[in-house]
């Protein structure tokens, strides 16, 4: 995969794309964007498709607890189309979709959930055009694409050995198609909906948030969860949990906290009241940048186990 | 005339509908899934602890049913069963679960097919978040973009909802649906550790523990959304169904009815169940026990390379084909028969196999209420009335569980793993019938398949040429208006299909 680093001329084009959709005609730097408060007018369209997704993302972007789920759609954003909730549908759909796409330059973001079946177009196709078309034509006029969760962000388990279809990540897909455009990646399997919401309302508020290299944004995505980790003690410790089940810290059993770079032991999820480790149960690592993909690299390790790799 | 329903929205994934309507009366129906990711294939050679991880990515709007079903079919496969407490809090995951999916089918993705969303503009009172939508919906209005205030505008031309007070009652109820959904799946996510994608959940129990300051919180959400249940969604079904009385005559299904059983009563995942397991032919009074063996799949109309009816367990490998057919989704039949599975399947067949009264007494009470005999079920509003009876019954039954937890004790099963063995898994997700099955060899996945409840409602037609049942509820179909079709629109929402499940 060829990396595209976000560089200082990309973030310029987001701070052009943002006078653009704002009908502001100069908009000096990024940073400037910052004050705009968030208006009917300034709240960003977002068109927001699905490729080879489960929906878990769009589903966890309705549990919604910082925001209201009405407020994320009418405040935050105005949610021009969604598959789940539009009342619009067939090919009425399909020409909003269009009108968009085919629209003025810098009008929308494109959000996309899902990876992009690019060795079978077939496997994705929506009204009758593969996925993957919307995906390089939404590129060229969207004011920047916003991958939602880790299928879009890394590829995920769609992407994953011996997937049949050859999918893979929007990053992956934009650089075989030598589509240079901002981009941020939001992963997660599903995503965190703060991780989404709060990222968006930064774009307008503040501007571009700072980037990790996997073009994801630090203040979520910038720690390593073991070390962040409430049970990090019990790791020094060694009181390590021996079977599913046990308290403790979860190394043993194999959690992937220690690659993984997420803010969940401090945010936690479902409007804060838990977490995968506060239910003992391992991290597997779902916003990593490797979910899922190897076959020989279970999540767990059971007692007569290692695994081969970490 | 040929009309394509796709990009169909509000329900979960890919699906296109291709009509035929000659005179108004759709006369073809043609179901298309139009994803496919290849589970089935991505799991083979894998750790089978991953399996219930990796399958409940199946499908983000139902990932606990495929994370039980994988657990069961685990448990199985390893010859051990879960503690108590560990059976008890995968049901309460469970059961939370199916409840905001429930909410979600009737509030987000169906009833924008009978309210008059545009009433909110007249609403006079002092609301807040109806002030707010109302504020919003004309000033996006204004702009006179004709998109401007999606997702709720623009929509399908159709018959509406008349009566502005009822459609605006019920946007406030869309809104407080939103609300009360995430306190449900926050309820399941204490003990599954989140939603969407539990992580506690394995073969075995639940790695969470049973304990008191937990489970009341469960109980308090789940208390609190049963008068929800209770107050507010019957009646709202009740009252559309009472403006919309052919709805109870529209959409049925020509096939039978298949339930795998949900909510094991007991440690054992294969004994008693909360609802039934079984298979009711149409217009039958009987139902037969589950038989996994009776269930074959076809792809005489699929994109896979074709393969005469198999049986699950002894499946060929799956062989994408985008050439053929017309669908990426199978054509499961049982006993080589067509049938619809999801709430009203559940239903009829727990009330003609009934182990536990409770799901027969509840039913009794509302077609009494009604009016209606027990296939009428088998309509638009029968399913929905399905999921709110089924709704209830698992509130009821979840607060019941919640009593029945012992705090301290045990609630995953301590295994080891063996290197060869297979097992099928059988639960309902919200929305039907849920099979996997796994053969392990040398400790890794060598075969999984998965039955989704989508694959059987939004089955292709078989190498007889029969339709699957959404299918066939569409084909008679009256339409307003051929182009736009929103009543196939009530019909398929009723399914709640789930595009990702069936074709996975």
């Amino acid at each position: 995969m060829n990396e595209i680093k976000i560089n200082r001329r990309q973030a310029l084009q987001l701070a052009a794309a943002l006078g653009t959709t704002f009908g502001l005609s100069t908009l000096p730097e990024p940073i400037r964007a910052a004050l705009l408060p968030i208006t009917a007018d300034t709240a960003p369209k977002i068109i927001y498709l699905q490729g080879l997704s489960c929906t878990g993302c769009s589903i966890s972007l309705l549990q919604t607890a910082t925001i209201s789920p009405l407020s994320s759609i009418t405040t935050y954003s105005n949610l021009s189309f969604h598959s789940d909730l539009s009342a619009i549908s067939g090919q009425q759909a399909l020409a909003l979709i269009d009108s968009f796409i085919s629209g003025k330059d810098g009008e929308y973001y494109l959000a996309i959930e899902g990876a992009i079946p690019a060795g079978m177009p077939e496997a994705c196709m929506i009204g009758s055009k593969p996925f993957g078309e919307y995906v390089a034509a939404g590129a060229k006029t969207a004011a920047g694409i916003i991958a939602i969760g880790t299928c879009a962000s890394f590829g995920g388990i769609p992407s994953a050995e011996g997937n049949p279809t050859g999918s893979m990540s929007v990053p992956a897909f934009l650089a075989q198609r030598h589509i240079d455009k901002l981009l941020i990646t939001i992963p997660g399997c599903p995503t965190h909906p703060d991780w989404v919401w709060h990222t968006i309302t930064h774009l307008v508020k503040v501007g571009l948030p700072e980037l990790t290299e996997s073009r994801s944004p630090k203040i979520f995505f910038g720690k390593n969860l073991h070390n962040s980790c409430p049970r990090y003690h019990y790791f020094q410790e060694e009181m390590f949990a021996k079977k599913l089940g046990d308290f403790g810290c979860l190394f043993k059993l194999g959690c992937l906290g220690p690659i993984t770079f997420a803010d969940c032991p401090t945010r936690w999820w479902n409007g804060g009241s838990t977490w995968c480790i506060d239910a003992n149960a391992p991290c597997i690592g779902c916003a990593a940048p490797t979910f899922a993909l190897h076959k020989d690299f279970p999540f767990y390790r059971t007692e007569s186990e290692s695994r081969t790799k970490l | 005339m040929k009309v394509e329903l796709g990009p169909v929205t509000r329900l979960e994934g890919h699906l296109n509908v291709k009509t035929t309507v000659e005179n108004k009366i759709i006369v073809d129906a043609k179901c298309e899934g139009e994803m496919f990711r290849g589970f089935e294939r991505i799991l083979q050679g894998r750790h089978p602890l991953d399996a219930q991880q990796i399958t409940q990515r199946i499908c983000g709007i139902c990932p606990y049913a495929h994370a039980l079903a994988s657990s069961y079919a685990q448990e199985a496969a390893y010859k051990i069963t879960a503690p108590a407490n560990g059976r008890i809090l995968q049901n309460l995951i469970q059961g939370a679960n199916h409840i905001y999916d429930h909410l979600l089918n009737f509030y987000q993705l169906s009833a924008i097919d009978f309210i008059d969303v545009t009433a909110i503009l007249k609403y006079t009172g002092k609301d807040r978040d109806l002030m707010h939508l109302r504020d919003w919906v004309k000033a996006r209005l204004a702009t006179g973009k004709a998109h401007a205030a999606a997702p709720f505008l623009p929509r399908l031309s159709g018959d509406y909802v008349e009566n502005a007070d009822i459609s605006i009652g019920a946007l406030k109820n869309y809104l407080i649906a939103l609300e009360i959904q995430k306190k449900s799946n926050q309820a399941s996510a204490i003990f599954g550790g989140k939603f969407p994608h539990a992580t506690s959940v394995f073969p075995g129990g639940c790695t969470q523990e049973a304990r008191i300051d937990l489970l009341l919180a469960y109980k308090t959400i789940i208390e609190e959304v049963r008068g929800f249940i209770h107050d507010t969604y019957l009646p709202d079904i009740i009252a559309i169904a009472s403006l919309y009385p052919a709805y109870w005559n529209i959409g049925a299904s020509k096939g039978g009815f298949l339930s795998a059983g949900l909510f094991p009563l007991g440690p054992q995942q294969d004994g008693t169940r909360l609802f039934s397991s079984g298979y009711v032919a149409n217009q039958k009074a009987t139902a037969a026990p589950f038989d996994c063996n009776a269930i074959t799949e076809e792809t005489a109309y699929s994109r896979y390379v074709s393969q005469g009816p198999e049986r699950v367990a002894i499946a060929g490998a799956l062989v994408p084909d985008p050439s053929r057919g017309y669908s990426w989704i199978k054509a499961p039949r049982y006993e080589g028969q067509v049938a619809e599975v999801g709430p009203a399947a559940r239903l009829i067949v727990s009330y003609h196999h009934s182990e536990d009264q409770r799901v027969r007494e509840a039913v009794d009470r509302y077609l009494k209420k009604l009016n209606l005999s027990i296939f009428q079920l088998n309509s638009v509003l029968g399913r929905h009335l399905s999921r709110g009876i089924s709704a209830a019954i698992i509130a009821d039954y979840l607060l019941e569980a919640c009593e029945q937890l012992t705090p301290g004790q045990p609630t995953m099963a301590a295994y080891k793993i063996p290197a060869t063995g297979e097992g099928f898994g059988l639960t309902e997700a919200s929305r039907g019938a849920l099979l996997h099955y796994l053969r392990l060899r040398n400790g890794v996945i060598e075969k999984y398949e998965c039955v989704v409840p989508t694959t059987w409602n939004c089955s292709p037609r078989d190498g007889q040429e029969v339709p699957g049942p959404l299918e066939s509820a569409l084909i008679g179909l009256h339409v307003a208006s051929p182009e736009e079709q929103l009543e196939s629109l009530r019909v398929i929402h009723s399914f709640d299909p789930c595009l990702a499940c069936a074709v996975h």
